[in-house]
């Protein structure tokens, strides 16, 4: 298949902050989908369909949130579905747009991202955070580990134990990704956390859970993130002068049971617990499809899933720009800098953009796009070779992997 | 003449239970916390409620039942074994996800070791009164996978991984993962 079948031509998103109190997750979606259809030069009428990036209903506090929407947005007689893949919400959201328009079922497909949080409220402690974690704690195991006290930061950080045993992995180089990352938000006016940090201060911040200390971990964010997505004829017809094509795309899955991962099992010449297995699969295809032998050589720039530092290393690994276990020492020497060789997260990631769970990945694959026309303002890497990736994970150990691979 | 719905519903209505819904007291809970602390929904800028959303269930475990049973009832750590690729689930399962042929139960080992762990210093709603506490992915001798329990570190801060751990049970069990914890050795 020509690879250049479907484009983004369309960017939209609302400011991430830890809290947007003022406005409902349907009102956030509209925003971000009037910025994004502004962007593309078309009206909502002439959508085909819709595709919702909606993590976790107890965060909306409404089960089936995309249909009220939908009707928000006043999409009604169009096709609207609803993605739901943990942190890889967004990622996955764009393979189904993508799907979508690839099939030939829409010419003109909306993808909306969008995530409230911090409604959830403690009445016994008075404050949001621990009840934003029980909402998303609820997608452990119910049986078998929720109530062992499993959560989404404990869950990484037993991928990251097992990291740090296999290839001798440090806590001081996944400070380097939080530092690079919180520093890289400042020229990101979206951003949530912009801060200017040392490895001693991510190092002396207060422990979450070995080996991940508050720095480690993004924070919880509300807001939207919208993309238009049209199939090649309609790019014409529109005149659209600047698409951006999707080149590749791989997702996998591995066990959600994470102490079910061997190298004895189908996915085990990746790697056991310590190697993020689907995430090298997934990978793998996206290069395929997009025709990559040397991502490194070959990308401009990519935005990784950074929920956790220590996600971040592991993920350079799992996408090839570095060897099995060379995720710390990638970073040490720079590489991944908004500077270096092969940026990585100029938006800030999730640890300096913010973490607005459905909006999340749509936000990065956006950026991607925004640096592939030369749109990124203060934070534009140069562009060469025209290729850029985005990266969605989640679920339990992280089970959800996704690559996205754009290009001009 | 026969009744309409509307009569037969009247009736069913008188004869049924009409007990206060478990929710309410929960709501009398927050309304106290409220009372104490007025000021923490804004009424102003924008217009916030307590609310919430609660579910109970009767859950049953299906054919994972068998473990919870023996684990309640003696105390011990039961898995399946596939009869034709021989894997060993633990957490048990009762069909085997890689060739989909039968499994038989098996006693699991109480001695174990420590694949990857964790110390946990800020925890969930529901845990936020446990911390700290330490959980591992835990491989038992004779089982091919590993399970996700606590460990008692006696007063480790941490359990290295390849560590060797032994399963303890409690003396009140209620058939839940609970039940059970390893402790280093």
């Amino acid at each position: 298949m020509d690879k250049k079948e479907v484009a983004v031509v369309g960017i939209g998103q609302t400011k991430f902050r830890a809290r947007i109190p003022e406005k409902s997750y349907f009102e956030l979606a509209f925003d971000a989908t009037k910025e994004a259809l502004d962007n593309a030069g078309i009206s909502h009428k002439e959508v085909d369909s819709a595709v919702f990036g909606i993590y976790n209903d107890l965060f909306e506090r409404q089960i089936m949130p995309d249909t009220y929407i939908q009707d928000y947005l006043g999409l009604y007689g169009k096709s609207g579905t609803r993605v739901t893949t943990g942190g890889a919400t967004g990622g996955y959201a764009f393979r189904a747009a993508y799907a979508e328009v690839a099939s030939g079922l829409s010419d003109i497909t909306l993808l909306i991202g969008v995530e409230k949080a911090q409604d959830n409220f403690d009445w016994s402690q008075y404050k949001s955070t621990p009840e934003v974690l029980k909402s998303i704690a609820y997608s452990a195991d119910m049986t078998w580990e929720f109530p062992v006290g499993a959560y989404a930061a404990s869950s990484y950080a037993l991928l990251a134990t097992a990291h740090m045993k296999k290839y001798g992995t440090t806590e001081e180089q996944a400070a380097l990704v939080s530092i690079k990352n919180h520093s890289n938000a400042f020229k990101n006016p979206y951003a949530q956390s912009p801060l200017k940090l040392s490895v001693k201060d991510v190092m002396d911040s207060r422990m979450i859970t070995y080996p991940f200390k508050m720095y480690d971990c993004s924070l919880y964010t509300e807001g939207a993130s919208v993309l238009v997505l049209m199939n090649k004829d309609t790019v014409k017809k529109y005149k659209i002068s600047d698409p951006v094509w999707v080149m590749g795309i791989g997702s996998s899955n591995d066990k959600s049971f994470t102490g079910f991962r061997s190298v004895h099992d189908a996915l085990g010449n990746y790697g056991d617990i310590a190697d993020l297995r689907n995430h090298y699969e997934a990978a793998r295809i996206a290069y395929k499809m997009a025709g990559i032998s040397n991502p490194f050589k070959e990308l401009d720039v990519a935005e990784l899933h950074d929920a956790f530092s220590f996600t971040e290393l592991q993920a350079y690994e799992a996408m090839g720009f570095t060897t099995r276990g060379g995720g710390g020492r990638f970073i040490e020497e720079g590489h991944s800098l908004i500077d270096g060789d092969l940026p990585v997260s100029p938006s800030g990631g999730l640890l300096g953009a913010g973490h607005a769970v459905g909006a999340t990945g749509v936000m990065q694959i956006g950026e991607v796009a925004k640096q592939l026309k030369g749109e990124a303002g203060e934070r534009q890497v140069k562009i060469e070779k025209g290729r850029g990736l985005a990266h969605s994970i989640g679920g339990p150990g992280s089970s959800y992997a996704t690559v996205t691979i754009l290009g001009v | 003449m026969p009744k309409t719905s509307t009569e037969k519903a009247r009736e069913t209505v008188k004869k049924e239970v009409r007990s206060v819904p478990i929710e309410k007291i929960i709501d009398e809970v927050i309304d106290k916390q409220l009372k104490v602390n007025p000021g923490i929904v804004e009424k102003d800028k924008y217009f916030e409620i307590p609310d919430k959303i609660v579910m109970f269930y009767k859950y049953s475990y299906g054919s994972q039942s068998r473990f919870f049973k023996t684990l309640k009832e003696d105390a011990k750590l039961s898995g399946t074994k596939c009869s034709k690729c021989n894997f060993v689930y633990f957490p048990p399962r009762a069909n085997c996800s890689e060739c989909y042929s039968d499994v038989e139960w098996i006693d699991i080992s109480n001695e174990a070791v420590v694949l990857s762990s964790t110390t946990v210093w800020y925890s969930n709603s529901e845990f936020f009164d446990r911390v700290p506490f330490a959980m591992a992915y835990i491989k038992p001798v004779n089982a091919d996978t590993a399970i996700l329990q606590r460990i008692e570190l006696n007063d480790k801060e941490y359990a290295e991984p390849n560590s060797k751990v032994m399963a303890r049970f409690r003396k009140e069990r209620r058939g839940a993962i609970s039940d059970f914890w390893y402790e280093l050795l």
